[in-house]
């Protein structure tokens, strides 16, 4: 293995072990295990890369695993590691053949199977991506290849708040699960490839694809949703009708009288939140909604993580047990969201329940008509 | 005994689950927080309870199998690294705050509770939890008492030791034993909690805390003063303990650390002073403003080139984040940091830089250097690459000049981080020759088959 080095020095030695992150890892909180720390995982890279263990080592594959790839360590490392670079290079080199998650393979080969004109058909098929061509002038809004395929209204409604927003129907996917999931190369490609087709800004309604594209094309390029309606495009926030409920909790028409302004929480994106630090401005929109309500551990990650719920579906619901505790005790009325990942993940545990999940930038539309 | 076997001996008593021997989890338990050693152990158990962690220092005190008490692995004088390998025992499953009793100023911990979520809880009671280690986003309250940590608010307040009533702790033996207890006066028979805090894992397990606490001061604010060089801020710090004002926080940091920890906290500190004075003080409101006012004048008085008080609470706490950051935010600059701890009695602080300063030049290192200047200790820190083996054997003989001149000032080889593996070689010197016997007739009275934390203190 020598000469032929799985991690970028520099990176890996950023790490002085203090162990600061810690307490910020999900799947530390879980196990109380070094080896399921962000620390004790740069242990085990510094160990393969120093041929102390090998990558077909079981730890080594299992952590590589195990680990959500939420990038929580990220910010509160004082010494500046970059967790979310370190992973990507292990699983790059960790997760090749059939040492791969077997789901992860089948995602995959799904991806390339469809293609993006698969995923375009899709869009048209759930009538998301119904182009209009905005102003020549202005941002690209990007799609998303799961967003428009499951949560077509986000999309829509980022539209109805900003008409102007060009989304052309053709466009592909980011490539974020590729660079999640041993795939980086590839995922720097796809990524390219769509900052052709949408040349200029482009605006985000997804976290993941956010911190995705952010890395690869520049933050002068890319902007998330809620943080570019904050700069000032698009509506003033000050003019929205805050969301007003009946004693029942069901929405009032916009001219009725009374009622309480909806309670409103924030489930933060972890790539968002942690890889572009975009936070303070979706809760500065909501504010202007009804009344904010910050959750308990919003920025912790609600186990949805890409791929993660569906590749690990026990962890993931062991990472969101706690979130759900403390969501019933708030007893929202909105659970408001800025990624499709924990749209899906929040959605289906709160089915039932008396909060509902929904985009932002739904909210937004709904409070701006 | 092999360690599959010893191993199977181990689930028995606390399953299958909790106990691990993949090379991969050993790699993770082979060190801590302290650069420079490593060494795999055989086998790591999580214990669930004392009596879980009684059975298993039975059980490795009958096979003769060195065991390694581990919290957070936070520590920075390799105290947790297995060096004889053996069982590292590992108490982050005891988490639990069994009880914060307001009337009687006290909290009853078990050893896996983070120091940060300990001082929580408190001031969700209106109470403070005063020891506030550097290190206490991840620090364990076990590992604090087994250090004796220090931190923040020493000068006013003591450490951890001062704040220990209680302690239940498991002998090698597989006894398990209640010292102290609620009480703050209770003189009956020696002072074993006292001897166990600090006994970094050597002479038993700690797997239950009473701690006291004390009422939240109203109000806390800090201020930073700025200084050629960190000798006259030195200098700065004693007078002002010499006009009668005691901080709660007296903290200084050099260029080189200003500098680190302004390039990840963006505090707007001025980058260009030679060394900085974070200056704290808790209690009544007008108290403190007056006390801090006082203290700036102090400082401007003994050479101070700028004085600026923190406007609000929030910004008190970013400037105390950012001091308790220094030791990561300085890994920035090189790959390896060797970060150290030495006091020396507070009218010596300035001679003490200078002499820092000093070997440093004189092996051609970059060592910052911040601590708790209130308590004349310091932090001297190497900064260096990790492949230039020439700078770390230097570094190596710097530190060992830099104890040196500590000892000869009257001060000691380490304040608050404890001597671990890394100042071993040095305790003689501190303690002379025959406190070294008695403290290993004292160890050996403990741990009669030497199995806890063997080539740390007692060895």
């Amino acid at each position: 293995m020598a000469g032929d080095k799985i991690f970028d020095d520099d990176l890996l030695s950023r790490c002085m072990s203090c162990g600061f992150c810690l307490p910020s890892c999900p799947t530390y909180q879980l196990t109380g295990e070094e080896a399921s720390s962000p620390r004790g995982r740069i242990t085990l890279m510094r160990a393969v890369q120093e041929d102390r263990l090998d990558v077909t080592d079981p730890t080594v594959l299992a952590q590589s695993q195990f680990c959500l790839g939420c990038r929580a360590c990220e910010p509160v490392c004082p010494a500046g590691v970059q967790y979310g670079q370190l992973l990507e290079q292990w699983r790059d080199t960790e997760w090749q053949g059939r040492r791969r998650p077997l789901l992860a393979r089948a995602l995959m080969a799904m991806m390339s199977w469809l293609g993006m004109a698969g995923i375009t058909l899709l869009g048209l098929v759930r009538g998301a991506a119904v182009t209009r061509r905005g102003s020549a002038a202005a941002p690209h809004l990007m799609l998303g290849c799961v967003e428009r395929v499951l949560y077509p209204r986000v999309s829509r409604s980022a539209r109805r708040l900003v008409p102007a927003l060009r989304a052309p129907a053709v466009q592909g996917c980011c490539g974020a699960l590729h660079a999640h999931n041993g795939e980086s190369a590839q995922g720097r490609r796809m990524a390219q490839r769509l900052g052709k087709q949408l040349p200029g800004t482009i605006v985000t309604t997804s976290g993941g694809c956010s911190a995705h594209l952010t890395h690869e094309l520049g933050a002068d390029r890319v902007v998330e949703f809620s943080a570019w309606i904050a700069a000032g495009n698009g509506p003033d926030p000050a003019s929205l009708r805050p969301i007003m409920l009946d004693e029942r909790g069901k929405p009032l028409p916009r001219h009725a009288s009374g009622g309480r302004p909806a309670r409103i929480g924030l489930q933060d994106s972890c790539h968002l939140r942690n890889a572009v630090g975009v936070w303070r401005q979706p809760r500065e929109l909501i504010a202007h909604l009804g009344e904010y309500v910050e959750v308990p551990n919003a920025a912790g990650c609600c186990g949805a993580a890409g791929s993660y719920s569906v590749l690990r579906p026990g962890d993931s619901r062991a990472v969101l047990a706690p979130k759900l505790d403390a969501l019933a005790e708030l007893d929202l009325d909105y659970l408001a969201v800025v990624n499709p990942g924990c749209y899906r993940q929040l959605a289906g545990a709160l089915k039932g329940s008396r909060t509902k999940v929904v985009h932002l930038a739904e909210l937004l539309a709904t409070a701006a008509d | 005994m092999d360690s599959t076997e010893l191993a199977g001996r181990l689930a028995e008593i606390v399953g299958e689950r909790h106990v691990r021997t993949a090379e991969g989890d050993l790699e993770a338990y082979a060190r801590d927080a302290t650069p420079l050693f490593r060494h795999r152990p055989d086998v790591v158990v999580f214990p669930g309870d004392a009596a879980e962690v009684a059975a298993v220092l039975k059980l490795a005190t009958e096979l003769s199998v060195p065991v390694v008490p581990r919290g957070a692995g936070s520590n920075l004088a390799a105290a947790t690294v297995p060096l004889a390998g053996g069982i590292v025992l590992v108490l982050t499953r005891l988490t639990e705050i069994l009880e914060i009793s307001a009337p009687e100023l006290l909290a009853r911990v078990q050893p896996g509770v983070s120091t940060r979520a300990l001082a929580e809880a408190a001031a969700g009671r209106g109470l403070l939890y005063v020891p506030d280690p550097g290190s206490q986003v991840v620090s364990t309250i076990g590992g604090n008492v087994a250090t004796c940590a220090g931190g923040l608010r020493g000068l006013k307040y003591g450490v951890t030791r001062n704040y220990v009533l209680g302690l239940e702790v498991v002998l090698p033996t597989g006894e398990i034993i209640r010292t102290g207890g609620r009480l703050w006066k209770d003189v009956a028979g020696y002072d074993l909690t006292r001897l166990l805090t600090g006994s970094e894992g050597t002479l038993g397990v700690i797997t239950e805390v009473t701690v006291a606490l004390v009422p939240k001061p109203a109000a806390a604010r800090t201020g930073v003063a700025y200084f050629a060089d960190l000798a006259a801020a030195g200098r700065a710090v004693a007078a002002v303990i010499e006009a009668g004002i005691t901080p709660a926080t007296c903290e200084f940091l050099d260029r080189t650390c200003v500098a680190a920890v302004e390039d990840y906290a963006h505090l707007g500190l001025d980058t260009q002073a030679g060394a900085l004075l974070l200056f704290g003080d808790d209690g009544d409101p007008e108290m403190v403003q007056a006390s801090l006012t006082r203290i700036g004048q102090v400082c401007t008085e003994h050479g101070a080139t700028g004085v600026t008080l923190a406007e609000s609470v929030a910004a008190s706490e970013e400037l105390l984040a950012a001091r308790r950051c220094s030791l990561p935010a300085l890994s920035r600059l090189g790959s390896l940091t060797i970060l150290e701890d030495a006091t020396v009695p507070r009218p010596k602080l300035a001679e003490m830089a200078d002499r820092i300063a000093a070997i440093a030049a004189r092996h051609e290192l970059t060592i910052g250097t911040f601590g708790h200047a209130g308590d004349g200790n310091l932090h001297p820190t190497c900064v260096l690459d990790v492949h230039d083996l020439d700078a770390i054997e230097r570094s190596h003989a710097a530190f060992g000049e830099i104890f040196a001149a500590a000892l000869e000032l009257g001060g000691t080889i380490t304040g608050e981080h404890g001597v671990g593996a890394a100042k071993l070689p040095y305790l003689e010197r501190r303690l002379g020759a025959d406190q070294l016997a008695l403290l290993r007739r004292i160890k050996a009275a403990f741990d009669p088959a030497g199995i806890l934390n063997p080539g740390k203190l007692g060895s």
